[in-house]
């Protein structure tokens, strides 16, 4: 356990979901995909958490789509909250788990490190720049040559 | 101006908009976080110039006293927040903006609730900031708030 990471709780707007999640980073991701952009109405603000690390309550409230053919997204089936993104590989999920850093309780101390995907960010909107790491698409896809897969 | 059309993640849910939008807004309250997972964005556009398609897909959440929030029930998308019955504001609903298949042209000119925000982002250019005060003397206090 080091400096840089928190234990979080977190849950969905209804309430029905609730999950408490260990060493949580302290930073997070931006996703403006076109995926990420139609499934939260704006873009992905993700925390990357090992599975192992959460703990779900109300799990039969969390309905699920497999939104390509390596990934699968989840949400409160009563209120619609989006709950995780997660890496599926052939099948069985790999990798860590991407939670929406709006539904933990209390993300204020949380900043971002990275911006992916930012040659598919709509013009309409810039986030003012720090030292992130911004990404295109095209070099997401060389550290990750799943995407190109579909 | 961005396009007229747009949809849910998979599909089942889709609409058309009457006129191209121009504006989004942005609310930092604690309620649209959760429901969006951290931005909500949102297109204001009047209630009877929205067609939909596969209505029968969206799941509505009663999130207040005064408003519902629609999402698709078989993809998560979330698409839209409104106010129920004949208040204020009753003629306008806020679509989700990543919904629109074309964003291009739409511009972000508003953030409200901006004493919610959380201090991990902020959105760069010089947009209007209200404060969850000044969005009560403005419109009222049908707004879902943190
Ligand atoms: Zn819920
Ligand atoms: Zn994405
Ligand atoms: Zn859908
Ligand atoms: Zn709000």
């Amino acid at each position: 356990m080091t400096d840089d990471v928190r234990d979080r709780t977190g849950g969905c707007y209804c309430g029905a979901v609730r999950f408490t999640a260990r060493d949580v980073p302290l930073t997070f991701g931006i996703c403006h995909c076109e995926t990420c952009r139609r499934w939260t109405g704006s873009a992905l603000l993700g925390v990357t958490v090992p599975a192992d690390n959460i703990t779900w309550e109300g799990e039969d409230h969390i309905a699920r789509h497999q939104s390509s053919s390596f990934a699968e997204r989840a949400w409160c089936s009563t209120c619609g909250s989006n709950l995780f993104f997660r890496f599926t590989g052939g099948g069985a999920p790999v990798g860590g788990v991407e939670l929406p850093v709006g539904v933990l309780d209390d993300a204020s101390d949380m900043v971002v490190h990275n911006e992916i995907f930012i040659d598919h960010k709509p013009d309409a909107y810039a986030f003012v720049p720090n030292d992130r790491q911004v990404l295109t698409r095209a070099q997401c896809a060389e550290k990750f040559p799943l995407l190109d897969r579909g | 101006m961005g396009s007229t059309a747009g949809g849910c993640l998979c599909g089942a849910v889709r609409y058309t908009l009457a006129r191209a939008p121009a504006e989004m807004d942005v609310c930092h309250c604690g309620m649209c976080r959760k429901h969006t997972g951290g931005l909500a964005l949102g297109l204001m556009v009047p209630r009877d110039e929205v067609t939909w398609e596969g209505f029968e897909h969206v799941g509505l959440f009663r999130s207040s006293d005064w408003a519902e929030r629609g999402f698709c029930r078989t993809c998560g998308s979330g698409l839209f927040y409104r106010t129920l019955g004949d208040g204020p504001g009753s003629d306008m609903i806020s679509l989700g903006a990543g919904s629109l298949d074309d964003l291009d042209g739409v511009r972000l000119t508003t953030e409200i609730f901006v004493d919610f925000q959380p201090d991990g982002y902020a959105f760069a250019g010089d947009l209007k900031r209200m404060t969850q005060a000044e969005v009560e003397a403005a419109f009222g206090s049908e707004e879902d708030s943190a």
